[in-house]
């Protein structure tokens, strides 16, 4: 039975929608294209989440996420961000070894020279 | 499977009372560079254990309210805006209108409009205690000083 399916999905929901097959039907349809849609959301959401805890993590030690995963990069040390993570929050030594490993690899921008400015024709070169 | 799940705070990693409370004195700094350092501390975006969905942050108590700097003209021309909800309701006062009235407002409008809109951004903004006077009810959550980073919070006189 279709019906028996669509209430046993609809469970949870608010009001009329658990109870009435017309306005079940229709709410059961959009849940699952939202638990399509967001399946892929989710691989994005939390790459963005690991994003923002290293970066947390390595400000700590003074040095911001942009910085690190570039030195990580010039080493070539291929963890990826789930687990930095992961070591950011529970192994807090490991974390700032790699966060040192990093900025002798890349030390920052701060002491580069500026280019000279190109002045007349030559802005068009 | 420790490595291959991310980690979520259960209930005993954010109780109310064992987290930091920090101490701020406003005097001389600049309003919107103290208020987003200030918003950064109470979210927890500095700690690697930050999760969106849970209050994960600190308490901050700022004292000297009064006393909070503005740069350029800002004094007489910053307005702040209110609207009662009926027509013609809309009131709008100056920097330094709302300074005599009521110091606290000030700080408390710019961190509120740094924090997240929602249920959650309104529990986070009671974290917040603003006082004017240099004084303040918490010692017993033994306050440390906020660690500030900008470094042009201070104003130049």
């Amino acid at each position: 039975m279709n019906k028996k399916e669509v209430f046993k999905l609809a469970k949870g929901f608010r009001g009329r929608a658990k109870n009435c097959i017309r306005i079940a039907r229709e709410r059961v349809e959009k849940a699952l294209q939202y638990s399509y849609r967001d399946r892929r959301n989710k691989k994005r959401d939390m790459r963005s989440l690991w994003i923002e805890r290293i970066n947390a993590g390595t400000r700590v030690h003074g040095v911001n996420y942009g910085n690190f995963m570039h030195g990580l990069v010039k080493e070539n040390i291929q963890l990826n961000r789930k687990v930095l993570s992961e070591l950011s929050m529970h192994e807090p030594y490991s974390f700032k070894a790699l966060v040192d490993v990093s900025r002798t690899a890349f030390p920052g921008n701060k002491n580069m020279t500026p280019t000279p400015k190109k002045e007349g024709l030559a802005i068009l070169v | 499977d420790v490595w291959n799940k991310t980690w979520y705070p259960k209930a005993e990693d954010h109780v109310n009372t064992e987290k930091t409370w920090y101490v701020v004195d406003a005097s001389d700094k600049i309003l919107g560079r103290l208020a987003s350092t200030i918003a950064i501390h109470i979210r927890g975006k500095n700690l690697a254990t930050y999760t969106p969905s849970v209050d994960m942050g600190a308490f901050v108590i700022v004292v000297n309210a009064e006393k909070v700097a503005v740069s350029g003209k800002k004094r007489t021309q910053k307005l702040y805006r209110r609207h009662s909800g009926r027509p013609g309701g809309m009131t709008v006062e100056t920097f330094d209108q709302l300074q005599q009235r009521i110091p606290e407002r000030i700080i408390e409008h710019a961190v509120r409009g740094m924090l997240p809109k929602g249920r959650l951004g309104r529990d986070l903004f009671t974290h917040l205690k603003v006082y004017t006077g240099a004084d303040h009810p918490h010692q017993a959550q033994k306050p440390i000083d906020l660690p500030i980073r900008d470094k042009r919070i201070q104003k130049q006189t």
